[in-house]
């Protein structure tokens, strides 16, 4: 008869427990827990720095860094992210409400897992702030989950100064978990009703090539790097030059955490810990970079896609002048990008009419059906604009028909096509009902 | 061969049903033309009808509001012309507004919903914070019950200020609509496998719902039984954990069909002392059960004539009297045929609405709206369908139920057979049996049916893989600490507590072994009290399914037009079902098994066209492990006491090989062909119920040595049948093996038709086919004597000669003696157990 702890070996599929890969832990599990518990600690310490902090049988680390003006980050220093002497960027508004004109706090998890639901959690809650010239980091460290509760509360005192919350992804993944770990301990989350800039959104409008490509006009040299992703480590080598060396890979961090738990051998988490700061870092001075351009405006963009991105933005906040110099920075400027030139064609058109600045708007259209390899979608979209705008505006029906026809031959789906032959019916009609003088 | 019924069609008058008198009249007419005139006589097993029986009419028992109720929901029900409470609906819901758990066991349409509305709304319109959550087996089910409180909720909300939320929340359910349910739903309807896989393990995001939780309502109780039931008590296990977390605790309310142990079940599955309500006050009509056993047509095979046409024959004589009735079939192809058949004898013109609907699963939503809307509203005239109109889908009553096969236990037939029956008036339900060894079991021993209790249904929350697995969900969702417990077995009753076949299993020391493998990590506090902190990136709850054992599983795929998955299969049942040419049946449709990869644990098949199955012949073996309990009748049997059994029961080890399959043909059973197969050995520790035939019984037997072994096989063979309709189980639930010696190499007889020898000490094993045992062999050494009576009963009712599938198996399977051995066998050990239950009276 086989023991309860083998069928269960044989249940989880685990080998015998001696001599397999979980020796060491099984030594541990034997030995003297407090010894144990107090040389983990020990090696933290050593290989991490910062101060220890106690809650509720376990505890955490918080490790502090800061750094100084001249702190380069690739081409970029600290001092370039930092904010105008007012301290705060009020054009930050048009990326989260509320969020100009406050105190930033930047933040950034490393979790056990990205899989969600309450069994994934943050070991390592990353903060980073500006202050007198400075770029200050506080790492919250989990080493005992039994400090769980500890550590958040602690993470409330740092909060706490902060007027809007920054992330890269936080909306979908940060911020959702750190509120269900807060709701999980019954407290309060202190980012609730915090403004929250989510730097995935603007960074896709702004930085992300048309196909992928485009991305390295940015930097203001030449085009040679191209971006598939809009990922905080590839923006971070296209905007701030910085390029990472021994950085350690986003899959592996939760197996580092989980042999630390294990062995209390720190040290494969300092790589850890430095992979945060650089992310905090480069978030803060990706940023910045957004900031600035949304304070200078058309003259600030150094690429189509930028300018077509910044117009948007604009737009999107109602500063229609300004999304309009932008727009038209977009077109003028030489780009053989023509993915991006098309959609700044179309993006101008539809902000022309908004404004009703109806013949720029026909212009545009115009244009870009000359557009060469224009997609059919834009192509069918101008075309019947244009049959719109000359048939109620101009009353030029014969001009009309002819984008009427010309959408006719268009990729199109059954109901838009009724309403195109509609349209050819109806203007057939005003065309025979026009006196014939008005035809030659 | 057609049968004699209506050939030609007979228009009608559109929707012309019959109503008051003259339905009471129609319905005798029937009844006159299956029964000769005579509803009061014996049961005649031999006969067409075999048997026939009347359910008096019961008048309605009423009971006052009981005080708890909210007066605004009184008013709501008033308003539906609800002035009082049935009796059993008041005891229920006294019982949960005292905060007591309640399940109600009352038959169709008796009011049950209202038993868990009334309390819930009632709270809720007291204290809008009120959070309830309702379970349903499937979504239909949620669906159907969405519209009904959706209705009350809303009367409600109109004169109330307050937006009663209800909500569905299930796989349909789209992404962005989530949050708001989580938000504003008072009433969440879900099911298990959502509440496994989405709710739980997100807990925080529900933290609203779990601190103020006090209702959960589990609709169909009896459904949770076996692996799916074993799985719910340790998915609510978790609950329990989670609710305690935010500092709730529900009062559950459940319904159930009847069955023999609906209150040990619901304890079992919630682990706390429950309440029952079985009498129903609900009125009813007078009604009629008649069983028909299709005539036999070749004496020497045992074929009967096709109990599709029967039923069809059946059904006519109903339908052309204008009275309103359901069909149900076993699978969706025979759903398709009767729906052909009767369309053909009663199709409205062309253009008019149609009378005669098919209804199954796979039918787009608004269609089985539309038929639902007229069988209530009486356009329809009869619909045949699969099990799905079996459960609480409202479609009224109607006056008669006609059951093409046994549905597989007495709480599901007696479920079908509610689906006609009105309050008042008369209705008849008619079982037409197929030659399949359940139904001619049941339809010739109709005193089973009708005065027997129902089935036990039995679960085993502590299969150590069940139990492991929601112990590493348990773990991720909540961290254990280092003291706590798991599995309560909180007010277990005795017939339960025997079904766990294991002790109750430590969560500490899973915990321990969940460390070796690095699922999670104890990390310890100053003062020794810690937790067990979850140390990996899965999210475990998505690798275990609910409705099977194991996530390892061989997936299905249709080759016919490009490559589709069309399902899965257990890892234990791959081999015998998906080898190479196998036919895989799927919602009646027939595809061959092309090649089985199994080691990528997929079986590619091809659509085809064919009158034939395969039945895999399997090589199994099983050592016994561990003897738990052997020989001692059990407590329930005082009668008889101590008389030394031959049956035992244990932990064996299984293992099993697919050496060949045979080709069956549809209806007839008939052997139409063979291959040979060469596929890997599974082995798996498991439960079973054995019975040994001792040596003298065997040397008593007078008959050569391979008619012997034909005995043994055939008492296998409808010992299997037996075991499963005791167990209430399917058939692939349990695996049958003959062999010999604690330790030895054993010869499977069952299957071989090899002429392997019979040792002189032969055992019948009845295992179950989970790795771990799912709680089967306990109970059904519990039941030996039932189990060993009635198979002689099944054998020696039989009115085949040498042998049929509907007894020890088909003719060909084992030789001219198989049942006369068998029946020999069963007397002998009969007899030598009174015999020595007389030596030892003797000595005393």
């Amino acid at each position: 008869m086989t023991s309860l702890a083998d069928r269960l070996r044989g249940v989880i599929q685990l080998g015998p427990p001696k001599g397999g890969p979980h020796e060491d832990d099984d030594r541990h599990e034997r030995g003297d827990r407090g010894g144990r518990l107090q040389a983990a600690y020990d090696s933290a310490d050593e290989a991490l720095g910062g101060d220890w902090f106690e809650g509720d049988g376990g505890r955490f680390l918080i490790i502090d860094r800061s750094y100084s003006p001249g702190h380069r980050h690739g081409w970029m220093s600290v001092a370039d992210g930092l904010p105008p002497s007012a301290g705060v960027w009020p054009r930050l508004s048009l990326l989260a409400d509320g969020a100009g004109g406050s105190n930033l706090l930047f933040v950034d998890l490393e979790t056990t897992g990205l899989a969600g639901g309450a069994g994934t959690y943050a070991f390592l809650v990353g903060c980073g702030w500006f202050e007198g010239g400075r770029f200050k980091v506080r790492q919250f460290f989990l080493a005992s989950y039994l400090a769980e509760r500890a550590l958040l509360q602690a993470l409330v005192g740092v909060a706490r100064h902060a007027g809007a919350v920054v992330t890269y992804n936080g909306k979908s993944f940060d911020l959702p978990l750190v509120e269900t770990r807060y709701t999980l301990h019954r407290m309060e989350t202190p980012f609730a009703g915090m403004p929250h800039i989510d730097m995935l959104h603007p960074a896709r409008r702004l930085w992300r090539g048309g196909d992928g490509a485009a991305l390295g006009a940015v930097v203001g040299s030449r085009r040679e790097v191209a971006a598939t992703s809009c990922r905080l480590s590839v923006l971070e080598q296209v905007l701030c030059g910085h390029v990472r060396e021994g950085d350690v890979a986003g899959f592996e961090i939760p197996a580092r955490y989980f042999h630390f738990v294990r062995t209390g051998d720190a040290r494969p988490i300092e790589a850890v810990l430095e992979h945060n700061r650089l992310d905090l870092l480069s978030l803060a001075l990706v940023t910045a970079r957004a900031a600035q351009l949304l304070d200078e405006g058309a003259p600030g963009t150094r690429t189509a896609r930028e300018a077509l991105g910044l117009g948007r933005l604009y737009e999107r906040g109602g500063l229609f002048t300004d999304a309009w110099r932008c727009l038209n920075r977009a077109i003028e400027l030489d780009d053989d990008d023509m993915t991006t030139r098309g959609e700044a064609l179309r993006a101008h058109a539809v902000l022309a009419r908004r404004m009703r600045r109806f013949e720029d708007a026909a212009s545009s259209w115009r244009r870009l059906l000359d557009l060469p390899g224009c997609s059919r979608t834009l192509a069918r979209e101008a075309s019947e604009a244009l049959a719109v705008h000359l048939e109620h505006r101009l009353r030029d029906y014969q001009s009309a028909r002819g984008y009427a026809v010309q959408t006719l031959h268009g990729d199109l789906t059954p109901m838009r096509k009724e309403a195109t032959l509609h349209r050819l019916a109806r203007l057939d009609r005003k065309i025979d009902s026009l006196p014939i003088a008005s035809l030659f | 061969m057609l049968p004699a019924g209506p050939s030609s069609r007979e228009p009608m008058d559109a929707g012309a049903l019959v109503a008051g008198p003259a339905k009471d009249q129609a319905l005798s007419g029937v009844l006159d033309r299956l029964t000769g005139g005579v509803t009061e006589r014996p049961d005649r097993p031999d006969a067409w009808v075999t048997a026939v029986r009347r359910l008096p009419a019961l008048d309605a028992r009423h009971a006052p509001f009981v005080d708890g109720i909210d007066e605004r929901v009184r008013e709501v029900l008033r308003q539906r012309g609800i002035d009082q409470l049935y009796t059993h609906q008041a005891a229920a819901i006294s019982h949960s507004l005292a905060g007591r758990h309640v399940v109600i066991t009352t038959p169709t349409a008796s009011g049950k919903t209202l038993c868990y509305n009334a309390p819930v709304l009632s709270t809720v319109l007291r204290d809008p914070s009120t959070r309830a959550l309702y379970l349903f087996p499937t979504k239909a089910l949620a669906q159907d019950q969405l519209a009904e409180l959706h209705e009350l909720s809303d009367q409600l909300s109109r004169r109330n200020d307050l937006q009663i939320g209800v909500f569905t929340y299930d796989g349909d359910t789209p992404q962005d609509a989530r949050r708001a349910i989580r938000g504003r739903a008072h009433v969440v309807l879900s099911n298990a496998d959502m509440l496994h896989s989405g709710i739980l393990p997100h807990h925080p995001r529900w933290a609203k719902l779990f601190e103020n939780l006090r209702f959960i309502v589990i609709d169909e109780l009896h459904a949770y039984r076996g692996v799916f039931g074993s799985h719910l008590t340790n998915v609510l296990r978790r609950l329990r954990r989670i609710c305690q977390h935010y500092g709730s605790t529900p009062t559950f309310i459940c319904s159930s069909a009847t069955i023999a142990n609906p209150r040990e079940l619901a304890e079992a599955l919630v682990e706390q002392p429950f309440e029952l309500v079985s009498e129903s006050g609900a009125p009813r009509g007078e009604k009629f059960f008649l069983f028909v056993n299709p005539p036999v047509v070749n004496e020497q095979l045992g074929i009967r004539r096709s109990y599709l046409a029967e039923t069809r024959r059946v059904a006519a004589e109903f339908v052309k009297r204008k009275l309103q009735t359901i069909v149900f079939a076993q699978s969706r192809l025979a759903t398709e045929i009767l729906t052909t058949y009767l369309k053909d004898d009663f199709g409205s013109p062309p253009g008019s609405t149609e009378e005669i609907r098919g209804y199954r699963g796979g039918y787009l939503p608004q269609r089985r709206r539309e038929i639902e809307r007229g069988l209530r509203e009486g356009t329809v005239r009869a619909v045949v369908s699969t099990n799905a109109l079996e459960l609480g889908i409202d479609i009224g009553a109607l006056d008669a139920c006609v059951m093409a096969g046994y549905p597989g236990s007495i709480a599901a037939t007696w479920q079908r057979a509610g689906r006609a029956g009105r309050r008042s008036g008369r209705s008849a339900a008619v079982l037409v049996a197929s030659s399949a060894p359940l139904d001619q079991f049941v339809v010739r021993t109709p005193s089973y049916f009708f005065d027997a209790s129902p089935e036990h249904a039995l679960v085993n929350p502590d299969n150590l893989h069940i139990l492991v697995d929601h112990v590493k969900c348990a773990a991720f969702e909540l961290p254990f600490t280092t003291s706590e417990q798991y599995a309560l077995r909180l007010g277990l009753s005795e017939g339960l507590a025997q079904g766990a076949s294991a002790p109750a299993v430590d969560v500490q020391e899973v915990l321990g072994i969940l460390q070796e493998g690095g699922f999670v990590h104890r990390a310890a506090g100053e003062d020794g009290e810690g937790v067990w902190q979850w140390t990996n990136e899965s999210y475990p709850a998505d690798a275990v399914s609910l409705r099977s054992i194991s996530s390892d599983n061989f997936v299905v795929v249709d080759t016919t037009n490009g490559a589709d998955v069309i399902g899965e299969t257990s890892f234990t049942s791959g081999p015998p079902t998906l080898h190479e040419k196998a036919i895989y049946l799927l919602e009646g449709g027939l595809y061959q098994v092309e090649r089985l990869d199994f080691d990528g644990r997929k079986a590619y098949v091809r659509q085809i066209d064919c009158d034939y199955y395969t039945d895999a012949i399997t090589y199994t073996k099983v050592t016994v492990l561990e003897t738990f309990e052997t020989g001692n009748q059990p407590a329930a049997d005082q009668s008889r006491p101590g008389l030394p059994g031959p049956a035992s029961h244990g932990e064996v080890h299984v293992s099993s090989r697919v050496v060949g399959f045979k080709k069956i043909k549809f209806y007839t059973n008939e052997n139409v062909g063979s291959g040979e197969l060469d596929l890997p050995e599974q082995e798996m520790h498991t439960t079973a119920y054995w019975l040994t035939v001792p040596r003298d019984v065997i040397a008593a037997l007078p008959y050569a040595a391979d008619d012997r072994r034909d005995g043994v096989v055939g008492l296998s063979y409808a010992m299997r049948q037996v075991a499963q309709l005791l167990l209430m189980c399917d058939r692939q639930d349990i695996g049958i093996s003959i062999g010999s010696g604690e330790h030895g190499e054993q010869t499977d007889l069952t299957r071989s038709g090899d002429p392997a020898m019979l040792s002189d000490e032969p055992r019948i094993f009845v295992y179950d086919n989970y790795p771990g045992g799912i709680g089967f062999s306990a109970p059904l050494f519990a039941m030996d004597r039932e189990l060993r009576d009635r198979t002689r009963e099944l054998i020696a009712g039989c009115e085949c000669q040498h042998g049929c599938p509907g007894c020890v198996g088909p003719i060909g399977n084992t030789g001219p003696l198989a049942k006369t051995a068998a029946l020999r066998i069963l007397e002998l050990i009969g007899a030598r157990q009174i015999e020595s239950a007389d030596t030892r009276v003797a000595s005393l």
